[in-house]
C-alpha cells in the first residue's frame, strides 16, 4: 500500500452553495500531509468523508487496505481521529475516557496514555467539561496517540490554542512519528506550523484540490519576479505564470515598465527563458508558505482573461 | 465493550434509576397501607380494592417516566456531540444501537427489581381479607414489561435526529399519559376516540399500559 | 545551535540543518566521535518532521561528515585537516555569493563593496 488515502473523483454536495468536486488527493504512506485550504473550502467535509461520517455522492474513497464508507469498523479501528470540536461526552472525567476508549481498540497503549497524561499535564480526575481550551485538545490528541492507530486525522487540532499548547501538542505528534510509521493528515490555517512538518501538502479551495505537491517543491516553486519589457502576450512558459501586475502593483494596463510576475514551478534555470522573448530577469523574490498559498488561491479565483 | 457502555450508561442514569429504583419500591407498599390489621369486613375489602386501583395508576406512569428517561439519557450525549464520537467508534452503528439499548433494558432491571421485590413484601406483610388474592408477580411481570415497551419507544426515537426526536417525544408522552387516565379514569373526553383508534393501531405495545393495576384483586 | 533555522527561507529545512552541522564539524564546533541529537529529540527540539532531520543525517553521512551507527546514534566523524579547510573555505565562498547577490540588488557596484569591505576589516583590526 503506497498510499494511506486515496480518493477518486469524490463528490459531494450540500445546500446550493457547497460542493466537492472531482477531488482526487493522495496521501502516501508514512507522510505528514498538511491539508491547506481556507474557510469553507471543503477541508472538514472531506475528512468527514474519508472517515465514514458521510456518505459520498460520487467517487470512490480509499483508505489503508479497505475503502469507506464500507469498511468503516475495521478501518476505523486504526484511525486516530482529534475533530475540530471536542465531541467526548462533558461528565465524564479524563481517567474514565481513557478507560472507555481502552476498551474499544485492541492496540490501545495504556502506557503511553499515562506517559502523555505526564506530559501534558493533566488531571486525571478533572471532569472532562471543567477541562481548559488547551486542556480539552491535549486529551483529544492523548486518546488519537494512545490509540496506536496507522492513520491519525486531525482537523485543525491546535486552532485558537496558545502556543505553549500547540507546541506541547506538536511536540507529542512529532515523537509519535517518530516511533511509528504513521501517516499523518492535519488540516490547518496555521500555515507556519504545517511549512515545519509536513513534506506533502494539498491545497483546497472551494471544493476543488488547486495542488498536490510535496511541500518542498510549493515552497520553492512559486517565486515572484521581477521582470522588465516582456511583451504583453507571451507564448509558452516553462513555468506557469499565476499573475502579472505592474511594478507599483497596479492591477491595470500591463506596461513595459517593470512587472512583478508571480509564477509557478519555476526553476533557476528558467531564467534563459527571458532572454528568449527579449526581457529582463531583475530579481526572483523567495515566497514562503502562506505568501505562496495566498497567490495561489488569487490567481485560481482570478476572473478569466489573464495571461 | 459491554462492559464499558454499560458503565457510561450506568453513569447517566443512575439518579433516575436510583429514585426509580426507590420509588418502585415503596408503591406497593403504599398502595397497601393498612392492609396489615387483621380481621376485615367485605366492605372493608371494596375499600382497600379502590384504594390499590387509584394507586395503581402510578405503576405505568413510573414505567413510561422510566422508559422516556432512560431513552432521552442514553442518547443526549451522542446528540450534544453530533454522533462524532459513536461514529467513529470502530463498530458498526447498528451494533452500537443494538449495545445501548441493552445497557439501558440493564439499569431497568433496578426499578422493575423494586416493584418486585416491594410487591412481594407488601402481599406477604398484608392480611388480606377473604376472597381477595395478591398478584404481586403478574404486577411485576407487566411492570417490567410496560418499563422495556416505553424504553424501546423513547429509545427508538431518541436513536434519531434531536428535532424530530423531541417533537415525537413530546407527542407520544403526552398521548401515554393521556391515555393511561383516560383508560382509568374512565373520562369522556374529545380525544376519546382519537385514543380509541391509536389503540386499536397499536393493539400489542400500548395494551400493556391500560387497564387496572391491581395488586391485590379477587 | 539550531537557533537560525528558518522553516520560510526557501532552503529546505534538511538543507539548512545539514549546513549547519557542517560548519559546526568544519570549525571543530562539534568535535569528532561527539553524539549528535538522536533524530527524535531534534525533530522535536525544531518542531520539524522527523523525516527531514533523518535526510539530513544520510546527506552529511554520505558526504563523510557523520556516521549513523543503528542503535546507538549518529556521531562525527574525524576530518582530515585539508578537508575542514576545503569546506570552510566552500562556506566563506557561499557567504561572499550571498553578499554579492545582496549587493547587486541594492545597486551596489563590485569596487564600493570592496572598499567597504577593507574599511570595515579595518575597523575589526582595530
Amino acid at each position: 500500500m503506497s498510499h494511506a488515502i486515496e480518493t477518486e473523483s469524490l463528490e459531494y454536495r450540500a445546500g446550493k452553495q457547497f460542493a466537492l468536486q472531482r477531488l482526487n488527493i493522495h496521501v502516501p504512506a508514512g507522510s505528514i500531509y498538511g491539508f491547506l485550504g481556507p474557510n469553507g473550502s471543503g477541508k472538514t467535509t472531506t475528512i468527514r468523508l474519508l472517515l465514514a461520517l458521510l456518505r459520498p455522492q460520487g467517487g470512490r474513497i480509499r483508505v489503508l487496505d479497505g475503502e469507506m464508507p464500507d469498511d468503516a469498523p475495521r478501518l476505523l479501528a486504526r484511525i486516530g481521529f482529534v475533530p475540530e470540536q471536542p465531541h467526548l461526552d462533558v461528565t465524564f472525567t479524563v481517567r474514565e475516557m481513557l478507560q472507555f476508549q481502552a476498551a474499544f481498540y485492541r492496540t490501545w497503549d495504556a502506557r503511553r496514555a499515562e506517559d502523555l497524561l505526564r506530559q501534558f499535564q493533566l488531571d486525571d480526575h478533572q471532569l472532562i467539561g471543567r477541562l481548559s481550551k488547551g486542556q480539552k485538545a491535549k486529551v483529544l490528541i492523548l486518546l488519537a496517540l494512545a490509540q496506536r492507530g496507522d492513520l491519525l486525522v486531525l482537523d485543525e487540532p491546535t486552532d485558537g490554542l496558545d502556543p505553549v499548547v500547540r507546541r506541547d501538542i506538536l511536540f507529542a505528534l512529532l515523537e509519535y512519528v517518530s516511533q511509528y510509521k504513521a501517516t499523518i493528515l492535519i488540516s490547518s490555517h496555521l500555515v507556519h506550523e504545517l511549512e515545519r512538518i509536513c513534506d506533502w501538502v494539498g491545497v483546497l479551495d472551494d471544493g476543488r484540490l488547486l495542488t498536490e505537491t510535496p511541500m518542498a517543491t510549493l515552497k520553492n516553486g512559486i517565486k515572484r519576479l521581477r521582470v522588465r519589457d516582456a511583451p504583453a502576450s507571451i507564448g509558452t512558459a516553462p513555468f506557469v505564470v499565476l499573475a502579472r501586475h505592474a511594478a507599483n502593483g497596479g492591477g491595470g494596463a500591463v506596461t513595459t515598465a517593470g512587472e512583478t510576475w508571480v509564477v509557478r514551478d519555476w526553476a533557476p534555470e528558467m531564467a534563459s527563458y527571458f532572454d528568449g522573448i527579449g526581457a529582463s530577469l531583475d530579481d526572483v523574490i523567495d515566497l514562503d508558505l502562506e505568501d505562496s498559498f495566498v497567490e495561489l488561491l488569487r490567481a485560481s479565483r482570478a476572473p478569466a482573461g489573464r495571461s | 465493550m459491554f462492559r464499558a457502555i454499560l458503565y457510561s450508561q450506568w453513569k447517566w442514569s443512575r439518579l433516575i434509576v436510583a429514585v426509580g429504583t426507590i420509588a418502585g419500591f415503596a408503591l406497593p407498599l403504599v398502595s397497601l397501607q393498612g392492609a396489615a390489621r387483621a380481621d376485615r369486613s367485605p366492605l372493608e375489602a371494596e375499600a382497600l380494592l379502590h384504594a390499590v386501583q387509584a394507586w395503581g395508576v402510578l405503576y405505568p406512569l413510573l414505567a413510561a417516566a422510566l422508559g422516556l428517561l432512560v431513552a432521552i439519557v442514553t442518547w443526549a450525549p451522542d446528540h450534544r456531540g453530533r454522533h462524532i464520537h459513536a461514529l467513529t467508534l470502530p463498530l458498526a452503528r447498528w451494533r452500537y444501537v443494538l449495545l445501548r439499548f441493552a445497557t439501558g433494558a440493564t439499569v431497568l432491571a433496578g426499578p422493575i427489581l423494586g416493584v418486585t421485590i416491594g410487591a412481594l413484601i407488601a402481599v406477604a406483610a398484608a392480611t388480606l381479607p377473604p376472597g381477595l388474592h395478591g398478584y404481586p408477580l403478574a404486577l411485576a411481570v407487566r411492570f417490567a414489561l410496560a418499563a422495556l415497551v416505553a424504553y424501546a419507544l423513547f429509545f427508538a426515537v431518541s436513536a434519531g435526529t434531536a428535532r424530530t426526536a423531541g417533537i415525537i417525544l413530546g407527542v407520544i408522552g403526552a398521548i401515554v399519559v393521556v391515555q393511561v387516565f383516560a383508560s382509568v379514569a374512565n373520562l369522556e373526553l374529545n380525544l376519546a376516540d382519537h385514543l380509541q383508534m391509536v389503540l386499536t393501531n397499536w393493539p400489542g405495545p400500548l395494551a400493556v399500559f391500560t387497564g387496572r393495576w391491581m395488586l391485590i384483586d379477587v | 545551535m539550531f537557533e537560525r533555522i528558518d522553516p520560510r527561507s526557501s532552503t529546505p529545512l534538511y538543507a539548512q540543518i545539514a549546513a549547519r552541522i557542517r560548519s559546526a564539524v568544519a570549525s571543530g564546533e562539534l568535535r569528532p566521535a561527539a553524539a549528535l541529537p538522536s533524530v527524535r529529540e531534534l525533530a522535536a527540539d525544531l518542531r520539524v518532521n522527523p523525516a527531514t532531520v533523518v535526510q539530513a543525517y544520510r546527506e552529511l553521512e554520505a558526504e563523510g561528515f557523520v556516521e549513523i551507527r543503528h542503535g546507538a546514534g549518529t556521531f562525527v566523524r574525524e576530518l582530515a585537516p585539508a578537508r575542514r579547510s576545503r569546506e570552510r573555505a566552500r562556506q566563506a565562498r557561499a557567504i561572499v555569493q550571498r553578499m554579492l547577490t545582496e549587493a547587486r540588488r541594492h545597486g551596489v557596484s563590485v569596487r564600493e563593496l570592496r572598499d567597504a569591505i577593507d574599511a570595515e576589516i579595518g575597523v575589526e583590526a582595530t
